[in-house]
């Protein structure tokens, strides 16, 4: 099984070359048949892909230290469920994850692809195929997963500690998922380039993808950074660490391609900046690989360092991120410009979102790799932290966030900012009043704080104000309002809820950062503490066995107003022998939208612990909000709009008509 | 056999998914204008919805439907240009098609035969341990050990004849565990005793600390007579510094050893080294004689540190020239993690794993050893 799964990846990388250059023989050449080679290659690349991975999952599954990558990260005695998920938290299975998401990318556009022009297919195929053959031959050359060990050890060295989590299971899926999503997006536009020519079809196609890509994105930065919440016990979500920065990137990018997409869709302009931001989306993507995989960084994801990766690394960053743009620079002029608009319209304030979002993604980029630079020439090694970012992402972010709400609002073509600014007033009123109730009635509220927690509102209730206003509120009777509601097409509901949960995101940022407290002291066993209103009662220390690990678990009472215990919380340090590492285990309570969050310290000598309490107020919509985006790309995605169907010679004939109102 | 079975089965898919398309008819397939069309009227379609709904006024729409009638009228004439492109050239397609036909076999087969091992069957770890016991591995029969005992944890006699096979394997942190099992389900002995301390002395790099000396001295009360007991306390004195109480401990035990007793050979040998001066090429690869220790004592704090710095590099040039010591390669990783120089404990451990190949019984014994002082093995 394990030696089928070796052979099968050799074979994808075959096919993979045969998909890269065929199909591109087949577009020059216009053969048919050189051009259909593509699609049943892609899925067949796919599949034997998918068994490759299925071979190295059940080598994990049932331990079989006969191959070096299972004995260098897992462990027989952990359990199954971690086992599985151990098979992708090392840096040669997560690389084959990696390619198996993108080879079923690429198996889709050959599955659904049909309605796609036949040049524009095969290229697309093609250059997918050429990511693919790049990345098959790193990991064969360098990372290969199905190295063998004789004799074989009789027990591994278990996976890393930190990683033996459920967030395993989900946060890299989702993050590769976003990730090498964005490469359909890449494909699309080198595709367009080769041709010299867009497709009209070409945005209604690259839109659907970068929604996916953007929806899976989102759900795996907000699933890695409540992982790292909960895990790493020191309470914060997001630490600018540059392994969060590489996936943030290709995020903010991603978000600005998303809009600046739709104008294409809908009014064929802005199809050169489209192209170029798809491009360096996937870059980003790419960069963010490097960066992790290559060991330039060390920071809380340590789990991958080998120069030799670096450098292979680096030469396909090189050749695809320099290849596309060197064919952009040689072919954008050949392509024809679209639809026009006014400075004020819906296409101005998509512009106006990109122009913020690129800026933005700049400023991470320069944040993240100006301390690498450093390090490089000057041996000096500095750290480029939190400071940094709040001095110039917040004051970048916070003026797009305060127009967020007008977007969705302006006409196409030629907008009238009054007019949507009369729509907004109730959104505005109230966000006015979140503002000075936070700031008269909440002790310790700064100004900022205030502030946040209005823009916080103005972005929620300016979305629900879009909702609203579409459906006719107050102008018409009810069920004629619920019934233009209903029939609203599903992207406007999807535009509602993004920016709803970049609302939510943003008030559990504000509430967590602004009332937030924390205490650290010294307990004994029944005494109780005191935190924001919340008495907690230390009931004692208890050892434990886990099946790969002992620990030590604290157990703590909530203590309810009536002096009677209503809940328990319990937080735990565990120790594996194996790696002879120690990792915390965060106890953590959910009150309403908020948390309270225990971790414990160091044990003294007397039988006291040192223990860590935060109270994290309104916390969970910080992920929440993530959720409610990724619903609204969800929803996005089912509008009807989206789905083109291929030409017919029955169709052709109804054009006329379809063209007179 | 089966293997090879599966991966010609495996190569003929391949080769299928690229030579049916190939072989395929010619499907007339619709020019790019006919797709842009359908995009154009679909385009339309949606302006109306969006006019209905008041999401762009009446004069903008009327001017994008007009851009896009615009965008259909261009398709025509590109579409009338477009005709005149020539017809493929049959022979550079051909050839293409061959070539891609042969490259999924021999790009395969050749890639795999120079780094697959098609003889290596999968090796679960549940197969291997139920397996006939006369096959196995003495790595397999403690693996197969353990199993049981995890299922069977109150099984004193277990732990008891798996601790010894541990401290001999240097997990010397498993035999603690499984001496101090030993010791509660199946009640106090010496030997259990002595071993117990052998394993925590082991396990802290062969310093017999506090604990160590109180497992012996709990072993001596049990029974008076035990040889393991009596040297490493005898050891922990020498250990303190106290070399002349060592000698007397030691030539005391050797008094009432039996003549037979495995324990001699051991006490002699550590009596000549804290006795008279050692053959001086011996010194690097024995550990310093007690010449070395006093000297040592007696000096400052960094001429002490240089000394024994010399020492252990020394050893490392003696293990470069005669790489196949296990013994020395693992006194040399303790050195550096006693010297606090991790990187070079880790350099060590890699080098010496590298000397008896990854995966070898010595790698692994290296790996626990290490683990057991407290270095992380090499990433």
């Amino acid at each position: 099984m394990v030696e089928t799964g070796h052979f099968a990846l050799v074979l994808a990388f075959a096919l993979s070359l045969v998909q890269t250059i065929v199909p591109l023989f087949g577009a020059r050449l216009s053969n048919q048949r050189l051009m259909a080679v593509g699609g049943p290659v892609a899925v067949t690349g796919f599949a034997l892909t998918a068994l490759s991975f299925a071979a190295l999952a059940s080598a994990y599954a049932s331990s079989d230290f006969s191959l070096a990558n299972v004995w260098e990260n897992s462990h027989s005695l952990q359990p199954l469920i971690y086992k599985i998920t151990g098979t992708w938290g090392n840096h040669e299975g997560s690389m084959l994850l990696w390619v198996l998401i993108l080879t079923f990318f690429g198996a889709l556009v050959a599955a659904f692809g049909s309605n796609l022009p036949a040049t524009l297919r095969a290229n697309v195929l093609a250059v997918q195929g050429a990511i693919g053959a790049a990345f098959f031959l790193f990991i064969l050359a360098t990372s290969n997963p199905f190295i063998r060990l004789n004799p074989a050890p009789i027990e591994g060295r278990d996976l890393n500690p930190i990683l033996q989590d459920l967030g395993l299971a989900i946060h890299p899926p989702l993050l590769y998922l976003g990730y090498v999503g964005f490469s359909i997006c890449f494909s699309f536009s080198v595709a367009a380039l080769i041709e010299g020519r867009i497709d009209a079809s070409w945005a209604r196609w690259v839109r659907p993808w970068t929604l996916v890509a953007w929806m899976f994105l989102t759900g795996g930065i907000a699933m890695g950074s409540y992982w790292a919440y909960y895990e790493l016990g020191w309470g914060g979500f997001w630490f600018w660490d540059p392994v969060e920065n590489a996936s943030f990137m290709p995020w903010l990018a991603g978000t600005a391609l998303l809009h600046s997409a739709i104008v294409m869709e809908k009014r064929s302009a802005l199809k050169i900046w489209t192209l170029l931001l798809a491009i360096l989306t996937f870059s980003l993507s790419l960069l963010g690989t490097f960066l992790v995989r290559s060991g330039v960084l060390t920071s809380v994801h340590a789990f991958a360092t080998d120069p030799t990766r670096g450098v292979f690394i680096l030469c396909i960053l090189t050749l695809f991120i320099g290849g596309s743009l060197a064919l952009f620079a040689l072919r954008a002029s050949r392509l024809t410009a679209g639809g026009l608009f006014h400075p004020v319209s819906r296409e101005g304030a998509l512009v106006l979102n990109n122009l913020f979002l690129t800026t933005a993604t700049a400023t991470v980029l320069v944040g993240t790799l100006y301390p690498l630079a450093v390090e490089a020439f000057s041996a000096d090694k500095i750290s480029v932290g939190a400071p940094f970012f709040n001095l110039t992402f917040a004051p970048l972010m916070a003026p797009l966030l305060v127009v967020v709400p007008f977007g969705p609002l302006l006409a196409w073509k030629r907008g009238d900012v009054l007019g949507v600014a009369q729509r907004l007033m109730v959104a505005f009123g109230a966000a006015l009043l979140a503002t000075l109730v936070t700031a008269l009635f909440i002790d310790g509220a700064s100004v900022l704080a205030a502030l946040g927690v209005g823009l916080a509102v103005w972005l929620i209730l300016g979305a629900l104000t879009d909702l609203a206003v579409k459906a006719g509120v107050g102008n018409v009777a009810v069920p004629v309002m619920v019934r233009r509601l209903v029939g609203l097409p599903r992207s406007v509901f999807g535009t509602a809820f993004a920016h709803l949960g970049l609302g939510l995101t943003v008030l559990g940022i504000v509430g967590t950062l602004c009332f937030g407290t924390e205490k650290i002291l010294s307990m004994h066993a029944g005494e109780t503490v005191e935190i924001s209103g919340h008495t907690v009662r230390f009931v004692g220390l208890y050892p434990a066995q886990g099946p790969n690990y002992s620990e030590d678990r604290g157990r703590f009472e909530l203590i309810g107003v009536s002096g009677s215990p209503v809940g328990e919380i319990s937080s735990a340090k565990r120790f594996y022998p194996v790696r002879q590492m120690t990792t915390t285990e965060s106890g953590i309570r959910t009150i309403f939208l908020s948390q309270l969050y225990i971790s414990l310290g160091d044990e003294g000598k007397d039988g006291s612990v040192v223990v860590r309490l935060w109270w994290k107020p309104l916390v969970t919509l910080i992920w929440g909000g993530g959720l409610v985006m990724m619903a609204g790309a969800a929803m996005s995605l089912m509008d009807r709009r989206l789905r083109v169907g291929a030409p017919s010679r029955r169709r052709k004939q109804t054009v006329a008509d379809a063209s007179q109102p | 056999m089966l293997f090879w079975v599966i991966a010609a089965i495996l190569t003929l898919g391949a080769s299928l998914a690229v030579l049916l398309p190939l072989a395929g008819g010619s499907k007339g397939a619709s020019s790019s204008s006919d797709h842009d069309l359908e995009v154009y009227r679909d385009q339309l379609a949606e302006l109306d919805r969006d006019a209905a709904r008041g999401m762009i006024r009446p004069a903008e729409a009327a001017e994008a439907r007009a851009e896009i009638a615009r965008r259909i009228l261009r398709l025509g004439n590109a579409d009338m240009a477009g005709k005149t492109s020539g017809r493929a050239a049959p022979v550079t397609a051909r050839l293409v098609a061959t070539v891609a036909v042969l490259a999924v076999p021999l790009v395969s087969w050749g890639l795999y035969s120079q780094i697959g091992s098609p003889d290596l069957p999968s090796q679960p770890l549940g197969e291997r341990l139920a397996k006939n016991p006369a096959d196995s591995s003495v790595d397999e029969l403690v693996a197969r050990a353990e199993a049981h005992l995890a299922a069977n944890p109150s099984d004193g006699r277990g732990w008891d004849v798996l601790a010894p096979v541990y401290l001999r394997m240097q997990r010397f942190a498993d035999a603690v565990a499984a001496y101090r099992n030993a010791i509660r389900l199946d009640g106090d002995s010496a030997a259990r005793r002595a071993g117990l301390g052998e394993a925590i002395a082991g396990a802290a790099g062969g310093i017999v600390s506090a604990d160590a000396q109180d497992a012996f001295e709990a072993a001596l009360k049990l029974d008076p007579a035990n040889a393991k007991a009596s040297f490493y306390l005898a050891m922990a004195l020498a250990q303190e510094g106290r070399g002349q109480e060592a000698t007397a401990a030691w030539q005391a035990t050797l008094a009432k050893l039996p003549p037979d007793s495995p324990w001699r050979g051991a006490i002699e040998q550590a009596l000549a080294k804290s006795g008279g001066p050692e053959v001086a090429s011996d010194a690097a690869t024995k550990g310093p004689d007690a010449a070395d220790v006093d000297a040592a004592s007696s000096m400052s704090p960094q001429d002490r540190e240089a000394m024994i710095n010399t020492m252990v590099a020394g050893l490392d040039d003696k293990l470069r020239q005669n790489p196949r010591d296990a013994e020395g390669w693992m006194r040399l990783v303790r050195s550096y993690v006693v010297l606090g120089k991790a990187d070079q404990a880790r350099d060590a451990l890699g080098r010496a794993i590298a000397v008896f190949g990854p995966g070898s019984e010595e790698a692994k014994k290296f790996t626990a050893f290490a683990a057991s002082i407290g270095l992380t093995a090499t990433e």
